[in-house]
């Protein structure tokens, strides 16, 4: 579902690189957590999956489309929720979902449907006819997310989903993640929360200064050592 | 005080961008041209006010010496500079005070609210002198060269330009205080945007009404008149603003006069700062927190309503038209400059119909005329296409996606619709001031239909390549980094770049109109050939906004 190759990428001219000749390659059906300490490059790789920065090196495949060479095809695959949920104050929480079906072209009934299934399980019913600008950041976090799943993509790529997000969503997030995933689906995100991972992902990657510095399941990562675990096993790798 | 040093020297970084300024030069080593260049523009810019200004007060010296007062030139100085600062200054502090996002972070720290409030007002005095510097000096220099005037003036001088704002600015921070303790302005920020914008506007036509007077005909019977019994404004008003006097008496006066009024210029304003920061003390923090609260109707909807309101799935341009439709018309800011020419050409145009002097009717009677008729219907044309292009719209249509320009990067449609989206909503804005224009134009110089049927037809293909060249202005350089909607408009520099343009076209067209009636060809035949040209001018452009959209979508990184 992603294949990620020599991926690099360096701001300015400073010549550091933010991503250092990463690859990567995350199959259909699985939860993917990519993890990291501050400034590894996590959201660096995110956003050049998803199209907002451009690699310097290297190559992307997301559902079998290049999306340096056809952008729109692997756009049309991805729901992407990024790091802090910036959406239009000005419009309101239906005006939005009503937008992002109308560009991603979902059918009108198959619309109706998801966004009562998703404001309904967000709690957010109360809020659709609200301008976004009087949303909670947890509010908005919810509405981005209906956003980037109301099309149903095949792959969900989403920066820090949980932060924002009261406990009953969240718990929500996680099971629609693996429901997702058990459909045959993938699901890449990046958290913090190191339980997270343990418990919901079926391979993690470990990013730190741009390199990917360690990958697959939990089990692999701890080399046997049964009691050891994902908090020993980061604090260990990104020490050095 | 200490607290207070360091929070007025981070003030003044942030806003004057200094180290974002290095961090851009040193570190990512670009754009530095449009630095250049916007640093450029307004000396221009400033120096072309400057010498329009300095010329209006040169006049009033002149006259102001013939009754043996030229003093007056300093008064009207100082005049204009109060008035400056306190319409300028209450909208930037309710902005400072009130709205910007440093006060989050501010407030919880262990601050006096006046250490605050005094450092915002400090940070806002500095930004004031660079508004009064071209309205004050100008006055000072030129009563001072006229009359002689020794060193002490010169010095005296110095600290009346440095005290000048502090009177009017504190006067409008008390203002902004008493209003924001009173009403929760918060909640209705759109509403005062539209109000300061209207009266911004009103200012502008008036002063601008005045100095057409000054400058026309006779400035200095005009100034003399002004000046004499029949409308003595600057002295009414000047007995109400006595602190004006005493600068100008301070600046005038030689000896111990002189000194006396400066030493109470100077009192007054330290004395006004003290209450300021008393009053601010007391009542900033109970103004700021209780605007900080955010109510939202609670109307839960059920599935049958949610089916009633979400639209039937369009097509994605029409999505995208209507996503910039609502967001335009649902901000104040952009409502107000995007539609200003279409409110202040009408009103300018129709201001004359009713003054009844004999010379504007004369000149109204003669463009009603059939052998002016040509004159009139392309007099009319450039009009409409001034008034339907002088607009925001295109010009900052990526610009005001701002941080949320990355739904636009993520979603599977092709750069090439996400502009004819933009286009078309460019155009949607531009056929309401085509319309209104003609209307006008139908009903104040009466043309016959055809005429009217040329000018729409000319002015709407004219406005539509005026448009893609301002959408293009905007695709090349969008203004993406900004916290209010008010930086996307107002301080972006492809507003200045949309209204260049505007003028070249419409120098374009019209020379082309000249040589082609010089060339003896008939009216009919340089109608078709300006629209022809613009029409196979508009086949290009799109080509060249199309494929520079795709470059740049891809290249801008967020």
């Amino acid at each position: 579902m992603i294949k990620i190759s020599n991926l690099s990428k360096s701001y300015n001219r400073s010549g550091v690189k933010a991503v250092d000749n990463l690859n990567l390659h995350v199959k259909a059906g699985e939860i993917f957590g990519f993890l990291g300490p501050n400034g590894a490059g996590k959201t660096t790789t995110i956003k050049m999956m998803v199209g907002l920065l451009n690699p310097d090196e290297g190559s992307i495949i997301i559902n079998g489309f290049d999306n340096q060479k056809d952008p729109i095809g692997a756009k049309r695959s991805i729901g992407y929720v990024p790091d802090s949920p910036m959406v239009y104050d000005r419009l309101t929480g239906l005006e939005y979902l009503d937008f992002m079906a109308s560009v991603y072209q979902v059918p009108s009934d198959v619309k109706r449907e998801r966004i009562d299934y998703f404001l309904d399980m967000f709690g957010l019913a109360d809020a659709a006819n609200d301008l976004i600008k009087s949303y909670s950041h947890g509010m908005k976090q919810k509405i981005v997310l209906t956003g980037a799943l109301i099309h149903n993509p095949a792959l969900w790529i989403m920066d820090e989903p949980m932060v924002g997000l009261d406990p009953r969503s969240s718990h929500l997030l996680k099971e629609l993640m693996r429901e997702h995933c058990d459909r045959g689906n993938t699901v890449f995100f990046s958290t913090h929360i190191l339980e997270v991972a343990e418990r919901l992902c079926d391979r993690i990657g470990i990013i730190h200064k741009g390199r990917l510095i360690a990958i697959g399941t939990l089990e692999e990562l701890r080399h046997g050592e049964q009691a050891e675990t994902l908090e020993n096993i980061f604090l260990e790798l990104t020490e050095q | 005080m200490k607290q207070f040093i360091s929070l007025l020297r981070i003030s003044l970084n942030v806003n004057f961008g200094i180290s974002a300024l290095r961090y851009r030069f040193i570190k990512e080593k670009k754009r530095l041209w449009e630095s250049i260049l916007i640093f450029l523009s307004i000396i221009i810019g400033g120096g072309f006010f400057t010498a329009f200004f300095t010329m209006i007060l040169y006049n009033i010296y002149l006259a102001g010496a013939a009754i043996n007062s030229p003093e007056i030139v300093i008064t009207v100085g100082l005049l204009a500079g109060q008035f400056m600062i306190f319409l300028f200054g209450i909208l930037y502090i309710i902005s400072a005070f009130y709205f910007s996002d440093d006060i989050n972070i501010l407030v919880p720290l262990p601050l006096k609210p006046y250490h605050i409030l005094g450092c915002k007002f400090l940070v806002i005095l500095i930004n004031e002198y660079l508004i009064l510097l071209p309205v004050l000096i100008p006055s000072i220099v030129i009563y001072g060269v006229g009359s002689n005037a020794g060193i002490s003036y010169w010095f005296k001088s110095v600290f009346i330009i440095l005290l000048s704002p502090i009177i009017p600015l504190i006067v409008a921070s008390v203002f902004v205080l008493i209003l924001m303790r009173l009403v929760n302005v918060r909640k209705s920020k759109d509403l005062l945007v539209v109000i300061g914008s209207l009266l911004g506007l009103f200012f502008w036509i008036v002063v601008n009404y005045y100095t057409q007077r000054i400058s026309s005909d006779n400035p200095e019977e005009f100034i003399r008149d002004l000046l004499s019994s029949r409308i003595n404004i600057i002295e009414e008003l000047g007995e109400k603003l006595p602190h004006v006097f005493w600068g100008t008496y301070s600046l005038s006066k030689t000896g111990l006069d002189g000194l006396i009024y400066f030493l109470l210029i100077v009192l007054v304003s330290v004395l006004a700062f003290i209450f300021l920061l008393w009053l601010g003390n007391r009542i900033f923090y109970k103004g700021l927190l209780s605007g900080q609260e955010i109510s939202r109707k609670k109307r839960s909807l059920t599935a049958e309503q949610i089916n009633r309101k979400t639209q039937e799935t369009s097509n994605p341009v029409m999505a995208l038209f209507w996503r910039e439709w609502k967001l335009f018309i649902r901000t104040p800011i952009y409502v107000i400059n995007g539609l200003a020419g279409m409110i202040i050409v009408p009103f300018l145009m129709l201001m004359p119909y009713f003054d009844s002097s004999g010379e504007t009717q004369e000149i109204l009677s003669l463009a009603r005329q059939s052998q002016f008729i040509v004159q009139a219907t392309l007099g009319s044309l450039g009009l409409l296409l001034f008034t339907a292009s002088i607009n925001i719209v295109s010009c900052t249509s990526l610009s005001r996606e701002g941080r949320t320009f990355w739904i636009s990067k993520i979603i599977p449609v092709s750069p090439k619709y996400q502009v004819t989206a933009k286009l078309l909503h460019g155009m949607a804005i531009s056929g309401m001031g085509i319309l209104v224009t003609i209307a006008l134009i139908a009903f104040i110089l009466q043309l016959p239909f055809t005429r009217l049927l040329v000018i729409l037809i000319l002015g709407t293909l004219g406005s539509f390549l005026l448009n893609i060249l301002n959408l293009i202005i905007d695709v090349l350089r969008p203004k993406l980094e900004w916290n209010d909607p008010q930086e996307a408009v107002k301080q972006n520099l492809n507003g200045f770049f949309s209204i260049l343009l505007t003028f070249i076209a419409l120098g374009c067209w019209g020379g082309l109109s000249i040589l082609l009636f010089n060339l003896g060809i008939p009216e009919g035949w340089v109608y078709v050939i300006l629209g022809l040209s613009t029409a196979v001018l508009l086949i290009p452009s799109l080509i060249i906004l199309y494929s520079l959209a795709e470059a740049s979508y891809k290249k801008l990184e967020i």
